[in-house]
């Protein structure tokens, strides 16, 4: 009988042979693909189950948390909480059940502390028996800035939607960050399944979409404001010398294929042949519309390009590219008029309102913009740290010198078509230097004009930089609907920055 | 075949091993104890309150069988009561892990229907099964005396095996098996014995049987078949377990009767027909009742695909969550008390092994299989060593069908079988299992004691007259 006791042994140990396979193929192998079942309750659960790091703004020099974990009292689980609710909805997002969005999202695994760079810390929390945490995430934003930036979108842009972005031209840091219509995150973050539905479906359904990112989401015209890329391709290629050069500038400018290009309400600029400084402030549109089709849809390409368009940014949420398409004919003359004053198919982000002026402030050279600025670990030892780095040298400091004193005219010539809402009456010491822009649309240009500002405060004589770009969809004026926006944020800034 | 090839070499082991043992039990009653303290740990962040009074009244009972074997069966091999203790004391502690997951918050009560007196009453279950396991030692002095009680035996294990199936409904299905005996709250699983009577009265026939069923008949293919005429106890055996399947809808424990007759028929005869014949057998009694029974080809569709469609909300809810349960864990564990093991339902008996590899990983299911795999094979090695041929078989079948048992379990909720309803052993939630566990030790440590005790010694110089002295 022992022949076959031993056969049975073996039997028996072949059978714990398969068994022991099998968990390892089960908790070794396929653990990840199990984790991520549509509908596993306990990687679910797991993300309440720990406190998830905070969000932070640094940008003004302390810390203000604006996202946290909080424990719910008398349970184990945590709720994610924005103490500012609205204010930096646009930046942080939310981080529901359903889904995450804005730094909630693009930061999730650091925050989570499922991140790689957070190995060894969750290893000494796992020996010590601490339990897991995610890491901090600190901002640039500046949090005098973005309250700013918030309020005024919500009180002056009567009801239409709009998106603002400020920047450090020098560092390309993001100060501020909005967009209307906005919605609160809290309201994302209850645990309460019910009423978590019943807000989701709220915000999803409502049509002025409101979780839609409109500082980084959507493109709208830029208008006049292109004017700043299409006069530094006419600096940078030569064709215009210098700011007291004289182009035409007609009533009515006849374009190849027969339209007729008109300045706004039909003015006239100047005698016809002005300055380059004069038709700038003034905006008159059929001086850049010529020079426009001069310089060529190419070349307005390559400049638009070297501010930063064309091309999809990550800082670190997601940008949509503002646009300078090629398409079919797209180099024919008289729509490169058009594309010369930001009305044909050109389309840009308030970020990329921002960073025309950013480029200008910084002499020429673009600065990648970013949010984050450090990532730190469980007891606040830094993970990383964000090293200002340079996206482009769109044009030469001489270039931006020259574009800089033309939309300095722009809000401090009585003439300049924001000296009275950006202008030394509105904004007393601080000096703003920017460029309006009113884009014209729909149908036979029957729908509200779009306004843009884009502006920045230089860092010259020991004040703090500032760039503000800032898009209000069927605004109005650029002059009338955008500047004030962008006054009210530089002017809390530099309030919080002497 | 003859019984001269079975004599085994003497084991030279005069000494019992008892010490050794005693170690071996203070060291698993510590793994215990520290298992318990991280459940508190993990739980609340602070060590459970108060004195562990039943971690405590657990070690005066592993202490108290310890002095019994010391007693009763000085001989036996020291390593079985470490193991089962071992086993039995992590079963405590996680059953208070998964009693106290209901509390501070946790969703755990909605899921895992559970009294919270669950602890204790696994504790007084603990305290029956040492007693029992006493009685064993005290009653059984010689495992071959119960060769005596082989048809007694064999008619008790089928009365108890058909109890459930002529039961009103109300008393004999507990989660869907009408397996049980239940009054109150009172419930019993006489499944659980009836393998140990079976296995006693399986032993004693094919003893005595076995050269007959040896007989070769026609050889098929290389292969010597059986007589037809010696079928019949096979055909029994099969007939049994296939009405255990369809009566009791208890795919796992027909699945270990079958399985422990057709093991001990090969020791017995050492036919490996006899073997093949059984698996075509069950394979085939299993396909039939899969084309025949909604419920058993149910849980062939959960085994082969628990993730499509709506199956993981739905036939396949529980094993997915077990799944999901042993894959959170990954290699590690979460810690005792930091997982969420009362997302799967019956987490505290058929399921209790997918909490172990949720909140011990990896290293800690690996460590219990090798704690089972290593209660087997001392089980095994007595059956080599004792001399007995009826106590070879019956350990060897005993050891044999643990060993399935545990397969049967934790391949189903590991994925690696279909998934059956059997006790994990030691571990689940419930006082038949853990008794009949308990027995089975029992009658290990009796003919491991039976194996190693020295041979008498005759004592020379008394002339022609050999007198043997009793050890």
């Amino acid at each position: 009988m022992n022949r076959a006791l031993l056969k049975v042994s073996l039997f028996c140990l072949a059978m714990f042979v398969l068994l022991l396979l099998n968990v390892n193929y089960v908790q070794a192998f396929e653990a990840n693909s199990l984790a991520g079942k549509t509908g596993n309750v306990r990687v679910f659960d797991e993300q309440f189950s720990y406190q998830r790091g905070s969000i932070i703004a640094a940008g003004d020099g302390n810390d203000v948390k604006v996202a946290e974990s909080k424990l719910i009292k008398g349970t184990d689980q945590y709720q994610r909480y924005y103490p500012y609710g609205k204010v930096y909805a646009a930046v942080t997002g939310y981080d529901s059940v359903y889904g995450k969005s804005g730094i909630e999202e693009t930061e999730n695994s650091l925050l989570a502390g499922t991140s790689s760079q957070l190995a060894v810390h969750n290893f000494t929390a796992l020996l010590t028996g601490k339990q897991k945490q995610g890491a901090t995430v600190e901002l640039t934003i500046s949090p005098a800035a973005q309250k700013a930036a918030y309020q005024a979108l919500a009180a002056n842009t009567g009801g239409h939607s709009a998106g603002l972005v400020a920047i450090n031209p020098s560092t390309g840091a993001i100060l501020a960050l909005a967009s209307y219509p906005t919605f609160n995150p809290n309201e994302l973050t209850t645990l309460n399944g019910t009423v978590l539905n019943k807000n989701d479906e709220r915000l999803l359904k409502d049509p002025s979409q409101p979780l839609l990112n409109r500082a980084t989401q959507v493109t709208l015209p830029p208008g006049s404001t292109f004017k700043v890329v299409t006069s530094s391709a006419a600096f940078s290629t030569g064709k215009v010398g210098g700011t007291s050069s004289t182009i035409p500038a007609p009533t009515v400018l006849t374009l190849p294929n027969g339209h007729l290009l008109h300045n706004d309400d039909g003015e006239t600029c100047g005698d016809g042949n002005p300055q380059i400084i004069e038709a700038f402030y003034l905006s008159c549109d059929t001086a850049f519309g010529d020079l426009g089709m001069k310089l060529g849809a190419p070349v307005l390409r390559q400049y638009a390009s070297l501010f930063g368009m064309n091309r999809a940014l990550s800082i670190p949420l997601p940008v949509v590219p503002s646009v300078l398409p090629e398409g079919p004919g797209w180099t024919d003359k008289s729509l490169t008029a058009y594309t010369a004053i930001g009305q044909y198919n050109d389309a840009v982000t308030p970020l990329q309102e921002a960073m025309f002026a950013a480029t200008i402030a910084n002499h020429g050279k673009l600065m990648q913009p970013y949010l984050v600025q450090r990532v730190l670990g469980p007891g606040l030892s830094v993970i990383s740290s964000h090293q200002p780095a340079t996206l482009s040298q769109a044009v030469s400091p001489r270039v931006a010198g020259d574009v800089q004193s033309m939309m300095y005219q722009v809000t401090h010539n009585p003439g300049g078509t924001a000296y009275a809402t950006a202008g030394p009456s509105v904004t007393g010491s601080i000096t703003i230097d920017g460029k309006t822009g009113t884009a014209q649309n729909g149908l036979n240009n029957t729908g509200l004009n779009d306004a843009v500002f884009t502006c920045f405060v230089p860092g010259t004589n020991g004040s703090s930089p500032i760039a503000v770009g800032v898009m209000v969809q069927g605004g109005g004026y650029g002059a009338d609907a955008a500047a004030p926006l962008a006054v009210d944020v530089i002017k809390a800034y530099l309030a919080a920055h002497p | 075949m003859s019984l001269a090839d079975d004599t085994s070499q003497a084991v030279p082991m005069p000494r019992g091993r008892r010490r050794a043992e005693l170690l071996m039990l203070l060291f698993a009653i510590g793994v215990v104890l520290f298992a318990y303290a991280a459940v508190g740990l993990g739980l609340k962040g602070k060590l459970p309150p108060g004195v562990p009074v039943d971690i405590i009244v657990f070690a005066v009972l592993m202490l108290a069988a310890h002095l019994a074997i010391r007693r009763f069966a000085p001989y036996a091999d020291p390593l079985l009561l470490p193991l089962a203790a071992l086993l039995n004391g992590l079963g405590i502690v996680m059953l208070y892990r998964l009693e106290e997951s209901g509390r501070n918050g946790n969703p755990g009560l909605q899921v895992t229907d559970m009294p919270t007196s669950v602890t204790s009453t696994q504790l007084l279950y603990t305290a029956v099964g040492v007693a029992v396991l006493v009685a064993v030692l005290l009653l059984v002095s010689e495992p071959r005396k119960l060769q005596r009680y082989t048809y007694t035996l064999g008619a008790v294990g089928l009365v108890l095996l058909a109890i459930p199936a002529v039961l009103p409904k109300s008393h004999s299905v507990v989660n869907g098996a009408q397996v049980w005996i239940t009054f109150g709250s009172f419930s019993v699983e006489p499944g659980e014995f009836a393998r140990l009577a079976l296995a006693v009265f399986f032993a004693g026939y094919l003893v005595t049987k076995r050269d007959a069923l040896a007989l070769a008949g026609r050889r098929v293919l290389g292969i010597d078949l059986p007589r037809a005429r010696d079928l019949g106890p096979v055909l029994i055996a099969w007939a049994l377990s296939l009405l255990i399947l369809i009566f009791e809808t208890d795919i796992g424990t027909s699945a270990l009767f079958f399985g422990m007759f057709i093991v001990m028929l090969y020791i017995a005869t050492q036919r490996t027909s006899w073997l093949l014949i059984g698996v075509l057998l069950f394979v085939g009694g299993s396909f039939l009742t899969a084309l025949l029974f909604s419920h058993v080809m149910e849980r062939f569709t959960v085994w082969l695909h628990p993730f499509q469609g709506s199956n993981p909300t739905g036939i396949a809810f529980q094993p997915v969550q077990g799944l999901e349960g042993m894959a959170f864990g990954g290699i590690f564990g979460t810690g005792l008390g930091q997982g969420q093991p009362y997302h799967t339902p019956l987490v505290q008996s058929d399921f209790i092994f997918t909490a172990f590899g949720e909140e011990l990983g990896l290293v800690g299911v690996m460590a219990l299989l090798l704690v089972f795999g290593l209660l087997v094979q001392r089980g095994l090695r007595a059956a080599i060593a004792v001399k007995d041929p009826f106590s070879k078989l019956l350990v060897g079948g005993l050891s044999f069908v643990l060993a399935l048992q545990v397969f049967v379990i934790v391949g189903g909720v590991s994925g690696l079988i279909p998934l059956t309803g059997v006790t994990t052993p030691f571990l689940s939630e419930g006082g038949s299992s853990l008794v009949a566990s308990w027995i089975l030790i029992g009658l290990l440590i009796r003919v491991s004691n039976t194996a190693r005790k020295p041979a008498p010694q005759p004592i020379q110089d008394e002339g022609m007259t050999q007198v043997v002295r009793a050890a």
